[in-house]
């Protein structure tokens, strides 16, 4: 299974999903899989895909979050595995796409090329964690996590595809939409001030 | 000068137990009087003052110790993109650990988030490892363009604070409110 098949498996699964995914071509690939409002795609900050999400699934209890991490980008953070094992929201699935490759700057292996197992290192800290390695296997994982419901981490197994687009480049752009679309808008236009749990009014 | 003596590991809940430093009351009222909603830290001696007075008058502030600065700054992310307004408790060494991520996320999609830092390598430094460190803060957060203010005086922190939060969520970008050494040395 390549990366952008095991893409366009989750995408038709997300439905109500809020998504944060990793910089590279786990973004273009989930771009070109299905474009929506509720993706939110990182264009830097190598690694902190699974933390953004942990945050958003905090804050926002109500909606299912999906982090679409990698392994390079994973491994840059493994600490937040701990941070997420210790937290625990129900709501947080953690996907891996784990090609045990740098993909997108040009193939160099990761860790998990030599053995590095990132779904026991997520069980090690105490998320619900699998590895998939068929379309079916990802699949019935993803119907597990659906009747589970407990912080899981799912590490699939994947061949490096070339992406065929681009999310749009305008951060500010992916966040407001994100954003509105998760019903907490920011101000957006000149002079209006954030909405964010602004303070009471004196 | 000699080296303060090693202190043991339990220093930190005692000191804790007793009567708050004067400056930490007001700045947990300026976080709170701000809407802040969450907390993410990584752990220094000076922010236990503030961690225990956020835990004790404002109990609905919720708290998040971070493995690493950098996470921290993603987690706070998270929270802001879905609308409770985070702050970052860490040590200003810490500032190392996530520059790329306060310039390639916080700067880049213009999120918000109230750094609190606890400042290392200032004057009263006693340990030479955080002098280099020390130097860079100023820089570091000039150059990725952080407006930042210290807090001098007690009498001043809740202001600053509340400033550094105005700042912060109106204009968009990450602010950062230092708490310097001969603030908080002492405890």
């Amino acid at each position: 299974m390549t990366r952008s098949d095991a893409t366009a498996c989750l995408t038709r699964r997300l439905r109500d999903y809020a998504v944060v995914v990793s910089l590279g071509h786990p973004a273009y690939d989930l771009y070109v899989a299905g474009d929506r409002a509720e993706n939110f795609y990182t264009w830097g900050s190598m690694g902190l895909t699974s933390s953004i999400a942990l945050g958003l699934a905090m804050a926002r209890p109500d909606r299912r979050v999906v982090a679409v991490d990698g392994d390079g980008s994973l491994l840059m953070n493994l600490g937040t595995l701990a941070t997420i094992g210790s937290c625990r929201p129900p709501n947080l699935l953690i996907v891996v796409w784990d090609n045990q490759a740098y993909g997108t700057t040009g193939g160099q292996p990761t860790a998990t090329a030599r053995g590095a197992d990132l779904a026991g290192a997520a069980a090690a800290m105490g998320l619900e964690s699998m590895t998939t390695r068929t379309a079916d296997e990802f699949d019935r994982a993803l119907d597990q996590v659906e009747a589970r419901r407990r912080t899981t981490a799912i590490v699939v197994k994947v061949d490096e595809s070339a992406p065929q687009g681009r999310p749009p480049l305008d951060c500010v752009f992916i966040k407001q939409r994100f954003m509105a679309a998760l019903g907490v808008p920011e101000g957006g236009t000149q002079g209006q001030t954030n909405t964010v749990n602004e303070p009471p009014s004196p | 000068m000699s080296d303060p003596p090693i202190t043991p590991i339990t220093q930190n809940s005692d000191s804790c137990s007793a009567v708050p430093p004067p400056w930490a009351p007001p700045v947990c009222a300026g976080l709170a009087a701000s809407a802040i909603g969450h907390v993410v830290y990584v752990p220094d001696n000076p922010l236990s003052h503030l961690l225990a007075g956020l835990s004790r008058d404002y109990p609905h502030i919720r708290q998040t110790p971070a493995t690493r600065e950098e996470e921290a700054v993603g987690i706070a992310s998270g929270l802001y993109l879905g609308g409770v307004r985070p702050a970052v408790l860490m040590q200003s060494s810490g500032l190392g650990n996530c520059a790329n991520a306060i310039g390639s996320l916080l700067v880049a999609y213009q999120i918000p988030v109230v750094f609190v830092m606890s400042v290392r390598g200032d004057p009263g430094e006693w340990n030479c490892a955080q002098v280099p460190m020390g130097r860079a803060v100023h820089p570091i957060l000039d150059s990725l363009g952080v407006p930042h203010a210290s807090v001098d005086r007690p009498e001043e922190a809740e202001s600053i604070v509340r400033a550094i939060c105005e700042t912060a969520f109106s204009a968009r970008v990450p602010a950062a409110c230092l708490l310097p050494r001969r603030l908080t040395a002492g405890e």
